[in-house]
């Protein structure tokens, strides 16, 4: 290949290269953004339904961390006493 | 007394060459870079190991069986050879002679049934290819080793910072200017005399920039297969050494106020989105670029399989027990490369200088980026981020974070960083696509 065409080639493919990586992530954004505004419309509850759960989760053990307690320290009194006899 | 000189001229000592000793001692600095210094060991380890294996003297492990037999065979069998690829030794000259010709014959002149029937010939003679040429074969030449790892890097990446913050996909764009001005730097270079690359090998070197191992393998496996050693070297080499190489670049392009502006929290992404993600991303590479369908397809494959969250098993291997598998065979298929004859040449320093320069410019350009969306846009953007642009995953993320802890220890970007840091991945397979789709 000539030598000045060579350059010429590299110039263009960088352009043409750097527009198309542009234009594709461009396209790519809009379409996320399209993508996410659509599922918000039409499916609200799906992103409340993870917090809700995430609440009733948190609430659960905080429940039961407390009724676990009681019965380890049950248990270990009762242990601590039978050791002592 | 024969018997002995036989074996001491079979030996490794005796056929040792200079390139081959110096190869074996680039093998060992690799080892030595990957277990100290702990650059990239996953792959660097077996592709250290196998340039050591690749060049040890008469073990033919990264040569074909032709080739092999060139080198190794008795004179009965050079001249079959030579029959088959319809050349005449010449009576005179000695066996050493007949080598060398046959060598040229083989890897230029001779047509492609002249060579298979000079293979069928040596395999009947007992000669094999070698192992390391045979995983080049399956792993690279095929180009499926690449891919599978593109597919279990997409089953390990998350999407979730990306598709809440979406314009940070401007920053990973943005980055991907350091492969095609390494390309036109590269194209410079040979257009003044100065090295002599051809525009396919100037885009295999350019990818190095995408900061992205497997497809810089892929690129140059498609397009400059003689540079793949060197090439793949120098990718990961510089993707261990973005912590050095990018702070500096980061801290020149932005002030000290700029570096502390605080991002706002991300928003939660539902599960819904990130499973509808990898599909519109294939779409769209369907309709506009199905060029970088093997790359992209397999990596939307990956990341579907995480985030449907039904194939938890498939997702599992694709992120552990295969991407392992893989990556040995690849590492060593790639060590094969690092064969003296070509990778101890001028053009190697070049490409490993190159390939620096293209780290440079993507960091400086995801960074420039990131301040000029931070003038446009509402939400404040840090400009540290735009240098996670240069993929280089979780790496990149790491180093942002870093330098914003140290402008304000109370600012944490690792969560903003990672939107650009899988951004890039996505831009540096889509520069790849357009140069397979111009070049290939």
């Amino acid at each position: 290949m000539q030598e000045p065409e060579l350059l010429q080639e590299g110039l263009s493919l960088m352009g043409m290269g750097m527009g198309f990586v542009f234009v594709f992530l461009t396209v790519l954004v809009i379409s996320v953004t399209l993508m996410s505004k659509l599922i918000g419309r039409f499916q609200p509850a799906q992103v409340a339904a993870p917090n809700g759960r995430n609440n009733a989760k948190s609430s659960t053990p905080k429940g039961q961390d407390d009724e676990v307690m009681a019965v380890i320290s049950a248990a270990v009194h009762r242990y601590r006493s039978s050791r002592r006899k | 007394m024969d018997k002995l000189i036989t074996l001491w001229e079979g030996s490794g000592l005796y056929n040792l060459e200079l390139g081959q000793a110096v190869m074996i001692l680039v093998g060992l600095g690799l080892l030595y870079l990957a277990i100290y210094k702990k650059f990239e060991p996953l792959l660097l380890v077996p592709i250290g190991f196998g340039g050591i294996l690749a060049n040890i003297p008469e073990a033919g492990l990264a040569i074909s069986a032709l080739d092999q037999a060139i080198g190794v065979a008795k004179p009965a069998v050079l001249q079959q050879i030579a029959s088959a690829l319809g050349a005449t030794l010449d009576p005179l000259s000695g066996v050493e002679a007949w080598r060398e010709s046959l060598k040229a014959i083989a890897h230029d002149a001779a047509a492609p049934d002249q060579l298979r029937a000079a293979k069928d010939i040596v395999m009947n003679v007992g000669y094999g290819d070698g192992m390391l040429y045979s995983f080049y074969n399956v792993a690279i030449a095929s180009g499926i080793a690449p891919l599978i790892i593109f597919m279990g890097v997409g089953a390990m990446t998350d999407f979730g910072p990306l598709l809440a913050n979406p314009r940070t996909l401007f920053l990973g764009a943005a980055a991907q200017f350091g492969i095609f001005a390494t390309l036109f730097g590269a194209v410079a270079l040979s257009s003044m005399g100065v090295m002599d690359f051809s525009l396919n090998q100037a885009a295999a070197i350019g990818i190095i920039g995408g900061a992205d191992g497997p497809t810089s393998i892929y690129v140059a496996s498609v397009l400059a297969p003689e540079l793949l050693g060197a090439i793949a070297v120098a990718a990961y080499a510089y993707m261990a050494l973005v912590p050095l190489i990018q702070p500096p670049i980061m801290r020149l392009l932005t002030t000290q106020k700029e570096r502390q502006i605080k991002m706002t929290q991300l928003r939660p992404v539902s599960k819904l989105e990130k499973v509808v993600f990898p599909l519109v991303l294939l779409i769209l590479v369907a309709l506009f670029l199905p060029d970088a369908a093997p790359l992209l397809g397999m990596f939307c494959f990956g990341n579907l399989m995480r985030e449907c969250g039904v194939v938890e098993r498939l997702s599992d291997t694709a992120q552990n027990a295969l991407i392992n598998i893989v990556t040995i065979i690849l590492g060593l298929a790639v060590g094969s490369k690092l064969m003296a004859e070509s990778f101890l040449s001028f053009e190697t320093l070049g490409i490993l200088g190159l390939g620096i320069v293209a780290f440079g410019i993507g960091t400086a350009a995801g960074v420039l980026m990131a301040k000029l969306l931070n003038m446009v846009s509402k939400m404040p953007i840090n400009p540290l981020i735009g240098a996670a642009g240069v993929s280089a995953v979780p790496m990149a993320a790491r180093v942002a974070n870093k330098v914003g802890l140290e402008s304000n220890p109370h600012n944490f970007l690792l969560m903003h960083a990672m939107g650009p840091n899988v951004a890039g991945v996505i831009g540096s397979a889509v520069a790849a696509g357009v140069m397979i789709k111009y070049l290939g």
